[in-house]
């Protein structure tokens, strides 16, 4: 009988400093966690408890599988005194990936604010990895300050890519700093793709989707093309403890992708 | 199916037979109200039996949703679920059964079966029983449930003044009287179980007259944001959360996990919608921060996104909610209105 509750034994392999408080932690599980791009996974933090987090790695890397991870409270506090060695627990891949397929042959529009940007890098990993089956890809990441963002080396590699395109900003720029400063909406002011036909895909704190996605309808782009990752509290991820109700939809089992279309009845859907 | 008879001396021989083997909770009468209670030959009064009266106080859903139970281990897992001794509910009511209806959708059909809930359920033998007397918590004929049980157990017994007519629904319930010395019912006998139906319909019809909106899943959407209404509806409401621990129906639920020794024990216990923490998410942003929103959502759970999704009510009637109500509020003057 397959017990749902029960976590993976899970290996910390490596531990790497993104930000002062955000991590991305190597991990390597006993057993394969088949995740695709989107999906997510409950990580037990022996003694502590568990959160849902999205895997940051590529889905195509099967071994090991990167998480990116902000403290924020408790059990990510505890999270944090881990070390190389240490033994996690997962249980997953839960949820629906982002529907790659439907991307195919459109420019994709993707927009993240500080940790958001962690499930939009194993979303990006997929697309670069089958890059001639997609139009152009653009990123729009914001962060507080240059020091809070992540991936700082792999995004000058990703600048590199032809049908990249990558454009940062920093709410306030308390070091030298080159680029916007600003919200990641003053990102957005143009939008260099044909809204109509492309995709778009939100990622980061409730303020920022929906300041993004307003951006974003005014823009023209359709609800249906809005991709949003929604954060809802959630216990069981199995579609049963109905925690992360959102509407009508369990955010574990029906998202955590959700499009604007889906939710835009839903009162306050950001929190 | 068959309907035989069973004559009152009789009883208690069957009991004891089917206690055999099963941990047998029957209906009683405990002070002025029914409750479940474990079948115990040597200190049974037949005459507490409450089978006629309606469902007991808590609903049959502890039994196989447990309140409390250990899920799983780390590191050393935890594949099987402890072995029990199973269980045999004799007179389960109607709305029982919408709760069961309710969970087998919630924890089976769903891509992750749980399996704690789906052995205890197949190991579980379910006899219903008539409701002849509802009483003035009952609404089950609002909800589209009857005060009396047609499927979705394996017997079901409607008691007459000399004995038991069983009626066989499955072929579970007919190994449960084969050995017996069980008469066919006669057709009078029938009849006045038939009789005694009509009559308990009749008194729901006449204690709760008017049907709900039959749009309801629409009227509570379109309140959604009439503050007005819900803070009316919930002005009483002092958040005890007695009545969802009491719903036969509601399925929430949270996992937590405790340092034992080096190892982990994960616990699963029912959870509250209505608790302030309840969707509070990391770092400390709330949904229903405020306890409106929180009262909202069990009304968009049962009566709006429960029938929409499911075809039915995520509510039996049963009116446990508000007989455990410190406010006194009633749901069904709450979705009457609307
Ligand atoms: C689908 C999904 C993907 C996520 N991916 C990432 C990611 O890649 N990187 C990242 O840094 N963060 C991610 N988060 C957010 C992360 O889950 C929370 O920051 C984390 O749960 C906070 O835990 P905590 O105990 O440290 O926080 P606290 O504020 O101490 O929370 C206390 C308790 O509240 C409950 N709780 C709080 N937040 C959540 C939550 N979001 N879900 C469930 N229960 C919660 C838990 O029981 C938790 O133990 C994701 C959230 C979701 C829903
Ligand atoms: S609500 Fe209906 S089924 Fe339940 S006890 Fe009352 S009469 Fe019986
Ligand atoms: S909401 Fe009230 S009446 Fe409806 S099933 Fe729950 S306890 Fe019974
Ligand atoms: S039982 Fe009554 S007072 Fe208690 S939480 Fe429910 S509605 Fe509020
Ligand atoms: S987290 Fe339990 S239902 Fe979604």
């Amino acid at each position: 009988m397959k017990n749902p509750y029960q976590p993976i034994p899970t290996k910390i392999l490596n531990v790497i400093e993104e930000t002062p408080n955000i991590r991305t932690f190597v991990l390597k599980p006993e057993q394969e966690i088949p995740f695709l791009a989107g999906q997510f996974v409950e990580l037990t933090i022996p003694g502590f408890g568990e959160a849902p987090f999205t895997p940051s790695s590529s889905h195509f890397e099967r071994e090991v599988l990167e998480m990116t991870i902000m403290r924020v409270g408790r059990a990510t506090g505890a999270l944090f005194t881990k070390k190389p060695g240490d033994l996690l627990g997962i249980r997953g891949p839960y949820g629906r990936p982002y529907p790659l397929q439907e991307f195919e042959g459109r420019d994709i529009y993707i927009v993240g604010g500080g940790v958001g940007l962690a499930p939009l890098r194993a979303l990006l990993l997929a697309l670069v990895h089958d890059i001639n089956k997609y139009g152009r890809i653009f990123l729009r990441y914001g962060a507080r300050t240059p020091k809070d963002i992540v991936y700082k080396k792999q995004l000058k590699e990703w600048e590199k890519i032809k049908k990249v395109d990558i454009e940062l900003s920093v709410d306030s720029a308390d070091e030298p700093w080159e680029r916007k400063v600003g919200v990641v909406t003053c990102l957005m002011d143009e939008i260099p793709c044909d809204v109509k036909k492309s995709v778009a895909v939100v990622c980061g704190p409730p303020i920022m989707m929906k300041f993004v996605t307003k951006k974003l309808l005014d823009a023209g782009f359709p609800g249906k093309s809005i991709y949003l990752s929604m954060e809802m509290n959630m216990s069981c991820g199995l579609g049963q403890c109905g925690h992360c109700r959102l509407g009508p939809y369990f955010t574990c089992k029906d998202g955590p992708v959700l499009t604007w279309e889906q939710i835009k009845d839903i009162e306050e859907p950001f929190l | 199916m068959t309907i035989h008879f069973l004559p009152n001396e009789r009883r208690i021989n069957w009991l004891t037979r089917l206690a055999g083997g099963h941990n047998l909770f029957l209906p009683f009468k405990v002070n002025s109200s029914v409750h479940w209670v474990r079948f115990d030959k040597g200190n049974f009064d037949i005459n507490a039996l409450a089978l006629k009266e309606i469902r007991a106080a808590e609903p049959i859903k502890p039994f196989l949703f447990s309140p409390r139970e250990r899920v799983a281990l780390f590191p050393e897992p935890l594949e099987e679920p402890a072995a029990e001794t199973p269980a045999l509910l004799f007179g389960v009511k109607g709305c029982d059964l919408r709760g069961l209806a309710v969970h087998k959708i919630m924890f089976q059909e769903g891509e992750f079966a749980d399996p704690f809930y789906s052995k205890r359920l197949k190991e579980t033998i379910l006899i219903g029983a008539d409701c002849p007397e509802p009483k003035d918590s009952c609404f089950c004929n609002l909800v589209g449930l009857k005060p009396y049980v047609v499927e979705g157990v394996d017997l079901v017994v409607s008691v007459i003044d000399e004995g038991w007519l069983v009626e066989v629904l499955s072929e579970k319930g007919a190994k449960l009287i084969a050995g017996e010395d069980w008469r066919p019912a006669s057709e009078n006998q029938i009849d006045k179980r038939n009789a005694q139906r009509q009559e308990a319909e009749a008194v729901l019809q006449r204690r709760n007259p008017k049907p709900l909106n039959p749009n309801l899943p629409q009227a509570i959407a379109e309140k959604t944001n009439d503050d007005k209404f819900w803070a009316e509806a919930a002005q009483d409401c002092v958040e005890c959360f007695g009545c969802l621990m009491t719903c036969p129906t509601c399925f929430c639920f949270l996992l937590y996990d405790q340092a034992k020794g080096d190892k982990v024990e994960r616990t699963r216990v029912w959870d509250a919608c209505y608790m302030a923490m309840y969707a509070r998410v990391g770092g400390g942003a709330n949904p229903r921060a405020k306890f409106l929103k929180r009262f909202i959502n069990r009304f968009h759970c049962k009566f709006m996104h429960g029938k929409n999704l499911h075809g039915f009510y995520f509510c039996s009637g049963c009116g446990r909610c508000f007989t455990a109500c410190m406010g006194k509020i009633d749901i069904r003057n709450i979705i009457g209105r609307l």
